[in-house]
């Protein structure tokens, strides 16, 4: 530490005299220390400003960017929204039940509109899976309702494939008569509950 | 808007006088079956440490429900002696009892209770049946006149009664949520079993008391239950796909399990799962519904429902799926077989002008015999352990709950005041 602070101090003094012993130089012609420093100073301000601008740049353009990419996720989100409502639209306009006689399982004729609707559905959108569930109304053992309501769903499953749905995009559950839209002792009610409910999966 | 008031009234009157008049009609009935029987006089019993007002409702009455339900005794009611001594057996003779039943009920100092019951034979004079019986004073006083009950149908015939019984059975606790329950046989000590929180359904419990069930709880319905007395309920069967699996039922031995799967083309098979193995076999074979398996008592035969020949009937098998042949003949919809306990018999249930109606097919005859009788709805029979009942559901007092018949038809008892109930099973073993 000590040491450090006499080298400089000696060397101006060597300096020093070696100057005082030569002839006067003649007037420089180079800058001054002065004009050194103020140059010096000139250019580092100049770097900083540069720089300032290019930050700035940047920043302006990485928030351009920020921006552009935020309207265009938007755009998406949107858009997949608006896809996913038309989606839900549209299956909830396809997906109506179907109805069945009294310990039957065959499709009737004026449900086949409803299955052709299903159909164009899950062709229309190829992410749709479904569950058809088999339901049964109230006459009849618990059990016995459970594979007639299975054999229900099975039948509408088949039809379905003739209509050209992969097998792999449905799946079947029979609810019996466990699960009664209707709960009164009548034929109106009954009728309500013999029934395929198709829901996405 | 007055008027409205009073078609409301009327209603609620009419309801009331509706149900009134069916527990009269139970009441009335109920005399009538004790006919037969041997007629016991039942005296109140000596109290000692207990109140009388317990011993009335704990005791008494349950003693005497026990026993008038029991099918083999008639309960003596009016102008009964008031002396119990020796020298009074002649005038209870007189009266018309055969037998007098001597209780002396006692709570002691720690708070356990003893039962001393003795049977008196009135025409010999002598007892026929004597029994100290001890409970720890945790055990509710009920259970001993249970206790009590069941030794005197074991005195009287040779087969131990079934007081003690309990019934397992599903009931609804919400829409689309259904759990299993067990209640003692004469409607009290209602448990929860299951706590799935989704569909559960069809309960079957083995002779050691384990329970087998389906739940959705999954989504797709699986067989849960127990491999162990007292152990986890784990599930048991998944069918591959989640395809249908329903009607679990334990063969006698317990190492089977009966059940019902669909195979995705409409039908549904009965299958056969080895326990020990978890090894799978069908038994039917794709034609159609078959469900509702119900094992003989030695497991070589299992009766069940099929829709085969059109409309559901009742089809036996041996237990390896060979030699089918239909059961039931009449009828257009006959269905829910259940075996008795002494192979003799298969009750059922079968549709006649709208309603459905219990139904025993007596295999010695080849005859079938109607139980109940047009009240509504009658489904689901299960027997007593000793045969001499069916334990069904119906809807004659408005929504599904548990009643019992003796196989006459004669004496029908709402069993308890729940509602929504299905599918009930008998059973001595929980």
């Amino acid at each position: 530490m000590r040491t450090s602070r006499i080298i400089p101090i000696a060397t101006l003094a060597l300096l020093m005299g070696t100057v005082a012993c030569k002839k006067p130089a003649p007037a420089p012609t180079g800058p001054s220390q002065a004009e050194i420093d103020a140059a010096n100073a000139k250019k580092a301000a100049d770097e900083a400003a540069a720089q300032k601008a290019a930050a700035e740049e940047a920043a302006r353009k990485a928030a351009a960017e920020e921006a552009a990419r935020k309207a265009a996720a938007e755009e998406a989100a949107q858009k997949a929204a608006a896809e996913e409502a038309a989606f839900k639209a549209a299956a909830e306009k396809a997906l109506v039940n179907i109805h069945f006689d009294y310990d039957k399982s065959d499709i009737k004729e004026g449900d086949r509109a409803i299955l052709q609707g299903i159909a164009d559905f899950m062709k229309q959108y190829s992410q749709a899976r479904i569950e058809i569930q088999g339901n049964c109304d109230e006459r009849g053992t618990n059990e016995y309702n459970l594979a007639l309501g299975n054999r229900r769903a099975d039948a509408a499953q088949a039809y379905l494939k003739t209509l050209g749905v992969a097998e792999s995009r449905m799946s079947t559950i029979s609810f019996g008569k466990e699960k009664p839209l209707c709960t009164e002792h009548k034929e109106s009610c009954w009728s309500q509950n013999r029934r395929d409910e198709f829901h996405l999966k | 808007m007055m008027r409205a008031l009073f078609r409301q009234l009327f209603c609620a009157i009419t309801v009331l006088a509706s149900v009134g008049l069916a527990a009269q009609q139970t009441e009335v009935v109920l005399s009538s079956t004790s006919g037969a029987k041997l007629v016991l006089a039942v005296p109140p019993p000596v109290l000692s440490g207990v109140d009388q007002a317990t011993a009335d409702a704990q005791f008494t009455a349950v003693l005497q429900r026990d026993l008038d339900e029991s099918g083999v005794f008639g309960l003596l009611k009016d102008k009964l002696p008031t002396a119990t001594d020796p020298s009074s057996y002649g005038a209870w003779k007189d009266a018309g009892a055969q037998w007098l039943l001597l209780c002396k009920l006692t709570r002691t100092a720690s708070g356990d209770c003893q039962l001393d019951a003795s049977a008196i034979d009135t025409a010999a004079g002598k007892a026929v049946f004597t029994k100290p019986y001890k409970a720890d004073r945790r055990v509710p006083i009920r259970r001993l006149a249970h206790a009590l009950s069941d030794d005197l149908v074991l005195q009287l015939t040779g087969v131990r009664g079934v007081a003690s019984s309990r019934i397992v059975f599903v009931r609804q606790l919400h829409p689309g949520v259904k759990e299993v329950f067990q209640v003692d046989r004469d409607g009290a000590n209602v448990l929860q079993l299951t706590h799935n929180d989704s569909l559960t359904l069809a309960p079957s419990v083995a002779q050691d008391g384990r329970l087998a069930f389906v739940t959705y709880k999954a989504g797709a319905p699986e067989i849960w239950g127990q491999r162990t007395r007292d152990g986890a309920q784990v599930r048991l069967y998944a069918a591959p796909g989640g395809a249908l699996v329903s009607s679990p039922a334990w063969s006698p031995d317990g190492k089977r399990l009966a059940f019902v799967q669909g195979d995705r083309r409409g039908n549904t098979d009965i299958m056969v799962m080895d326990l020990a193995t978890g090894r799978v076999h069908r038994l039917t074979d794709g034609g159609g519904i078959n469900t509702e398996p119900t094992w003989n008592p030695d497991g070589t035969q299992i009766a069940f429902t099929s829709d085969r020949e059109g409309g559901p009937q009742v089809f036996l098998m041996q237990s390896d799926g060979s030699n089918v042949r239909r059961l039931t003949s009449e009828g257009t919809y006959n269905a829910s077989p259940a075996w008795s306990p002494s192979g003799a018999m298969i009750a059922y249930v079968s549709r006649f002008e709208g309603r459905f109606d219990l139904f025993i097919y007596k295999l010695g005859e080849g005859k079938s015999y109607q139980i109940t009788n047009g009240v509504n709805t009658s489904e689901s029979p299960s027997w007593s352990p000793d045969e001499r009942r069916l334990v069904f559901t119906s809807d004659r007092l408005g929504t599904m709950q548990l009643f019992t018949t003796d196989l006459a038809g004669l004496q029908v008892v709402r069993l308890s005041d729940l509602t929504n109930c299905q599918s009930p099973v008998w059973t001595r073993a929980r």
